[in-house]
């Protein structure tokens, strides 16, 4: 009984405990559930993020590689595919004061110790300024264009709130060749004065900027000429130069210049002066030049039949009250060849007397010498072309390029035409296919320009011209010297000289223009001003750089046949 | 458990959907990293078309016309060749020819003396049609043909008979 008792009295206590241990053992196991269940879920979710990632495709904020790789403005590119303008990712130096984040100074170090530093980079800075800058606590550029390396140091200096941004740049990896040409952009992103105003729309459209706008030039060519006129221009401490290498054949202008020039890549107060074109916008009267042209109307008119016609020029030739002089008597009498030659006045006057105004202007309008020149180019001068019926002394004194302006440009593609076969074409600045040639008009028939092929080269053989006898190219040209207008008529201290030429003679391929505005006469010279002295030679030396780059190989044994012409003047040109 | 024949086709349904289900995410995953490693690609490659045109871009600036033409100046004084460097036809050749004049030295002529000894590197060749050695035949070939001014002026004036002959 009394065993009983004991067991009944434990029994209660060891039931508890059982109890206890369960609850126990229960809580337990709910807890561990619980973290093994929070586990589970963070498996889950990392699953789930797995096959989100996995399945679906990522999101795609960014461009395509196409677009990526389109340039914001479409590249220009020479003939042969040099690149004359480009879009140009550069490195520029941007000082930004809250690239910490952290509300504290902007700088690790102080902004003299950091001003010193980016002059120790760029020596020309000027350290006050960027100290200035520096310790304004604006955000603001410390200087627009950096180079790569130079990114990297100004990095090594390990200011965060120093940047160096990527901008979009127009580059123009030729510097100032053929500025005249080019243009530029200007801040607003949009093209001015030359080819990046022509073709504005065409570089900054999406559908049609990846492909670069090819031009008709060839660099090679422009170096050449701008070189030559610029040691010419030098030489004679001339004012100005322009000059123009044209294919005869189709118009396209392989090399323009007009000098002095600019920098596309950085227009400041002295390149904005320097914008203006003198090869497309400025009208000169060109003098002696003219006289080719009058010679060509002449003989496709049939007025000129007869080359060994003597035309009397050892006197003043009177028209009313005005007098037709030369520079200098040239004998009694002369003939055509001797009178181009010699370039006298007094007979291409009579010649043109001969021919009559109506058939002199109609000659001059068909070479388009009354309108603007046809060129891309958005500065094209209007010439000053007289009014009205032309009078008998306004077609005489038009024969030998005087009392009519017009650009240089006109008077190369008159000389195209003259040595082309009579065809006249506009110039362009677009390279073109064989099948865009335009068809042109014709002017004069091919037997007055073979005519005039040779008569071309006798002057350059044995005229004004010698200067420009690259031996072997067989050129041929005219020079001209005419003095410039001014406030009481023609300024005697002040010419513009011009050859116009083309070469090679027996089959001509180019037309090439140089032309100084006020040329002193200089050592250089051996004192004079004139064209056969200084722009001559110009020529001379630009067209053995050229011509075989052009494909036109010196020969010596090779020229136009003047053998039928050459007995006709005095001496005898050499053939 | 009692399975009848819709059980398991059921389950092998849904068996094959289950494969199918994940071997289509399979792909999907496989798919879309390919998607990944190829736009990884065409950033590299816009990477390197920017540092390309950098460089291009370096090149152009640093040889320009102007900067060649100092270089020259300063360095080569390099000029444009004259005509006379120039022999583009076979009529300048031609125009090169003179006739002597009637002091001029004689010509100097180069005699080369024909070693019969010689051995030849490699095995003699025999020919198919004579049976003989090759080279034999093309050294007699030579002594017959001895070369001189009087031999090629027979040569010359053999020609245009040949030529007549043809015809």
């Amino acid at each position: 009984m009394t065993a009983i008792s004991v067991t009944a009295t434990i029994a209660p206590g060891r039931r508890q405990l059982v109890n206890v241990r369960r609850q126990l053992l229960l809580t337990a196991k709910m807890r561990v559930l619980m973290l093994l269940g929070m586990f589970a879920l963070v498996a889950l979710c990392a699953l789930m993020r797995i096959a989100l990632l996995g399945v679906l495709e990522p999101a795609t904020s960014r461009q395509s590689m196409a677009d990526a790789l389109l340039p914001p403005r479409g590249d220009i590119v020479d003939r042969n595919g040099v690149a004359l303008a480009r879009a140009f990712p550069a490195y520029s130096l941007w000082f930004n004061p809250n690239a910490m984040g952290d509300g504290g100074p902007p700088l690790v170090k102080s902004p003299r110790e950091v001003a010193a530093g980016l002059v120790q980079i760029f020596p020309g800075e000027d350290q006050a300024r960027l100290e200035a800058i520096l310790s304004s606590g604006q955000a603001g550029y410390l200087r627009r264009r950096i180079l790569p390396e130079e990114a990297n140091r100004v990095h090594a200096l390990g200011e965060p709130a120093i940047e160096s941004p990527f901008e979009n740049e127009r580059l123009y990896p030729q510097g100032s060749l053929a500025a005249h040409v080019l243009g530029f952009v200007a801040a607003d992103g949009h093209g001015r004065v030359g080819m990046e105003q022509v073709y504005d729309r065409h570089l900054t459209d999406p559908a049609s900027r990846g492909s670069p706008a090819v031009l008709s030039l060839d660099m090679r060519v422009q170096g050449a000429l701008e070189d030559e006129l610029e040691r010419g221009m030098r030489e004679t401490e001339a004012i100005g130069a322009a000059g123009i290498v044209l294919d005869v054949d189709s118009g396209e202008v392989l090399a323009l210049a007009s000098l002095p020039s600019f920098n596309p890549n950085l227009i400041d107060g002295a390149g904005a002066a320097n914008i203006f074109n003198r090869f497309t916008n400025q009208v000169y009267e060109l003098g002696s030049t003219f006289k080719p042209i009058t010679i060509a109307a002449a003989i496709d008119a049939g007025v000129v039949t007869d080359f060994s016609r003597r035309y009397p020029s050892d006197k003043p030739l009177k028209v009313g009250n005005q007098q037709i002089r030369d520079s200098h008597t040239l004998g009694a009498s002369l003939n055509i060849p001797e009178a181009l030659i010699h370039s006298s006045n007094i007979v291409t006057a009579q010649v043109a007397d001969q021919l009559g105004s109506e058939r002199m202007n109609a000659t001059m309008r068909s070479l388009g010498m009354n309108e603007r020149p046809y060129i891309e180019l958005p500065a094209r001068g209007f010439p000053l072309w007289p009014s009205g019926q032309w009078s008998r002394i306004t077609t005489m004194t038009v024969s030998y390029g005087h009392g009519i302006a017009v650009t240089p440009l006109h008077l190369a593609s008159a000389y195209a035409t003259m040595v082309n076969g009579g065809i006249w074409r506009p110039a362009t600045l677009e390279k073109l296919a064989p099948g865009q040639i335009p068809e042109g008009r014709r002017v004069w028939k091919a037997s007055t320009s073979a005519r005039m092929r040779q008569l071309l080269r006798m002057i350059v053989v044995d005229g004004t011209g010698r200067k420009a006898d690259a031996p072997g190219y067989r050129v041929g040209g005219k020079t001209g010297s005419a003095e410039k207008p001014g406030a009481n008529g023609y300024r005697k201290s002040s010419l513009v000289a011009t050859f116009a030429a083309a070469f090679p003679m027996d089959r001509p391929r180019y037309v090439i223009i140089a032309m100084l505005d006020e040329p002193k006469g200089t050592a250089a010279t051996s004192g004079q001003r004139t064209a056969a002295w200084n722009t001559a030679p110009i020529v001379g030396r630009v067209v053995p750089r050229i011509g075989p780059l052009l494909g036109v190989m010196p020969d010596d044994g090779r020229d136009v046949d003047i053998s039928d012409l050459s007995p006709l003047v005095s001496g005898g040109a050499s053939e | 458990m009692n399975f009848n024949r819709d059980h398991v086709r059921s389950i092998g349904w849904a068996f094959v959907l289950t494969v199918c289900f994940a071997m289509t995410m399979a792909l999907t995953v496989r798919v879309n990293a390919l998607k990944s490693e190829v736009r990884l690609a065409e950033r590299q490659l816009i990477s390197l078309r920017r540092e390309r045109i950098f460089l291009e871009t370096e090149i152009e600036t640093r040889g320009n016309q102007q900067q060649l033409r100092a270089l020259n100046d300063i360095e080569f004084g390099y000029q444009a060749p004259t005509s006379d460097q120039y022999l583009a036809s076979e009529r300048q050749l031609a125009l090169l020819g003179k006739p002597a004049a009637a002091d001029a030295p004689a010509p100097v002529r180069v005699a080369a003396a024909i070693d019969d000894t010689e051995q030849l590197p490699f095995a003699a060749m025999v020919s198919p049609l004579t049976g003989k050695a090759s080279a034999t035949e093309t050294k007699q070939e030579l002594r017959e043909k001895p070369v001189d001014a009087a031999g090629l002026a027979r040569r010359l004036s053999q020609a245009p008979r040949r030529e007549a002959t043809q015809e």
